[in-house]
């Protein structure tokens, strides 16, 4: 069997996704060929079997929001990798005018402009993930590949959303997976439930597909999403 | 990766698995721990037992209980500490920063986890997608989960033991269950209360929580239906190769699983599966 190819493809922000992703490298190009910047190979105009977005889509450049829509139209399977292209992440908070950079103010998970196979949050994840999320993919089903696609529909997770959806909503059962998942610490359990401090929430998402309950209830409401925009394209609505 | 996708199922309750066996602790210690009239399994303390003292892990962790209805969540690298933690738990103890710190400081490799199938599936997730750096992800050697039909929103329990049979949190010393009732030994005597009352005091994510054995654990053990006896379910080959060792050196008695424990648990899991379906439907 040939290998895939894949894209792996930076569209800014703080470089830690790339980094993480380029410690895999080694590992990624025996079970792949690999078309990135830093080996010296990219090309937007072929197609791909995978092709791996890292960082914020910024609405206001012109030039990146046809880049990736370009990268969409060529790559069978395209996946959102880390919190800044699947949730937003810290790059939310991004005002524009500062110096010397950024520029632009409008940053945006990339699900906001292209659809998106599968969405990875973690700031960024650890360097195993993708080659885990490959190997995944492949078998083609899952509890977590299920998870990874559902929040993909969802541009915007964070432990606020943490706290409405399930916190608040009385659906926690106090396991503390969420307050292990936060890398800042912005998650504490008092009383057994977790309590977020919003200050140090840096919306990177990772809490909510760690939690049982949210992850479960992302998968139930992108099965009815889907159900419902087949429905309308039967009925065509 | 020998790991198989999890599937959630009413189809096929029990998920992916290479074997179910009845198993009972052979082990002295055990026995003496859990005394004459405990009519619980043993078993899982028996395996972590194996694990510790013929090096397989490094440490284990469990959760143990503190005071009536409240645990804690505890790093155990000695027998002693394992057969400490010996017993059922009537809450679910939260994984905390604390215990981060600890796993990522502690000079400990392998590490062993039992937890319900809620936190098997974050553990799992853990191992498999590790989304940060300082995940633990690389000390996760076993996951084990225990049954779990719901775990009880504690505060509102003890209020209503404390309203209806006029007990107050301090003097519980236990439970236990008997049947269909939960029996409560409290400093005065003891109180029977039907398990059908108890359910109302169950923590609402619980009715939305699709796992009964813990689909995502290598190993998931609970009650069977013989008394003294623990269903256990390997999912990994690494969970048989362990239970089977644990049996080898003495740890463990292992028979073949008796036609009506399995026909019960496949129906609880099941049972539990569609009760997630009906109260998810209404959080959506
Ligand atoms: S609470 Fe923590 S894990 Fe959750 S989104 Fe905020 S920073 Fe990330
Ligand atoms: S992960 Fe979810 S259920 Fe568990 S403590 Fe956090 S919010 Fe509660
Ligand atoms: S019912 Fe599910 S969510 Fe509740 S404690 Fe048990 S495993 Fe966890």
């Amino acid at each position: 069997m040939s290998k895939p190819a894949i894209l792996i493809y930076d569209l800014g922000g703080c470089e830690g996704c790339p980094l993480s992703i380029m410690r895999v490298y080694p590992q990624l190009i025996n079970i792949a060929n690999v078309y990135t910047k830093c080996l010296g190979k990219v090309d937007l105009d072929r197609e791909y079997d995978y092709a791996v977005v890292t960082g914020p889509i910024c609405i206001n450049s012109p030039e990146h929001v046809e880049e990736l829509k370009k990268i969409r139209k060529n790559s069978r399977v395209l996946i959102a990798y880390g919190s800044c292209a699947s949730v937003g992440g810290i790059i939310l908070y991004a005002r524009g005018g500062q110096e010397p950079r950024p520029e632009h103010r409008v940053y945006a998970p990339i699900s906001r402009v292209v659809r998106v196979d599968y969405a990875i949050p973690g700031c960024p994840p650890a360097p195993q993930m993708l080659i885990s999320l490959l190997n995944c993919i492949r078998r083609g089903k899952g509890y977590f590949l299920d998870l990874f696609r559902a929040v993909a529909l969802n541009p915007k997770l964070s432990g606020f959303d943490l706290m409405d959806e399930v916190v608040l909503n009385g659906l926690c059962v106090g396991c503390g997976a969420c307050v292990l998942s936060c890398p800042t610490n912005a998650l504490q359990m008092i009383d057994n439930r977790p309590d977020l401090i919003p200050e140090k929430c840096i919306r990177c998402g990772t809490c909510t597909v760690r939690c049982p309950r949210f992850s479960q209830i992302l998968i139930q409401r992108s099965r009815l999403l889907q159900k419902a925009s087949s429905l309308s394209r039967i009925s065509g609505v | 990766m020998a790991y198989q996708p999890v599937v959630i199922d009413p189809e096929n309750p029990l998920g992916y698995y290479t074997g179910i066996y009845l198993a009972q602790t052979a082990d002295e210690r055990v026995k003496r721990k859990l005394g004459p009239d405990y009519k619980g399994g043993g078993a899982v303390t028996s395996i972590l037992l194996y694990l510790v003292e013929h090096g397989v892990v490094d440490a284990v962790v469990v959760a143990r209980r503190k005071k009536g209805l409240y645990g804690e969540t505890i790093i155990a690298k000695t027998p002693e500490e394992i057969l400490e933690a010996t017993g059922p738990k009537w809450s679910i103890v939260p994984y905390t920063l604390g215990l981060r710190e600890k796993l990522t400081s502690m000079d400990v490799g392998r590490v062993a986890f039992v937890g319900l199938p809620c936190q098997a599936q974050f553990l799992r997730q853990v191992k498999m997608f590790p989304l940060m750096e300082s995940d633990f992800s690389k000390k996760i050697y076993l996951i084990i989960s225990l049954f779990c039909m719901g775990t009880f929103a504690v505060e509102s329990f003890l209020n209503y033991i404390k309203k209806s049979y006029h007990v107050s949190p301090d003097e519980i010393e236990n439970i236990s269950i008997n049947g269909d009732e939960l029996v409560v030994k409290h400093v005065r005597g003891e109180i029977r209360i039907p398990i059908r009352d108890a359910l109302f005091h169950l923590q609402h994510g619980c009715l939305t929580c699709p796992d009964y054995t813990g689909l995502f654990a290598d190993l998931s053990a609970g009650k069977a239906l013989k008394p003294g006896f623990t269903l256990l379910i390997t999912r990994t080959k690494l969970a048989d190769k362990i239970v089977r060792e644990a049996s080898n050196t003495g740890y463990l008695k292992l028979s073949e699983p008796d036609e009506e424990s399995l026909r019960i648990v496949i129906e609880k899991a099941r049972e539990k599966i569609m009760r997630s379906y009906k109260y998810l439907s209404t959080v959506l």
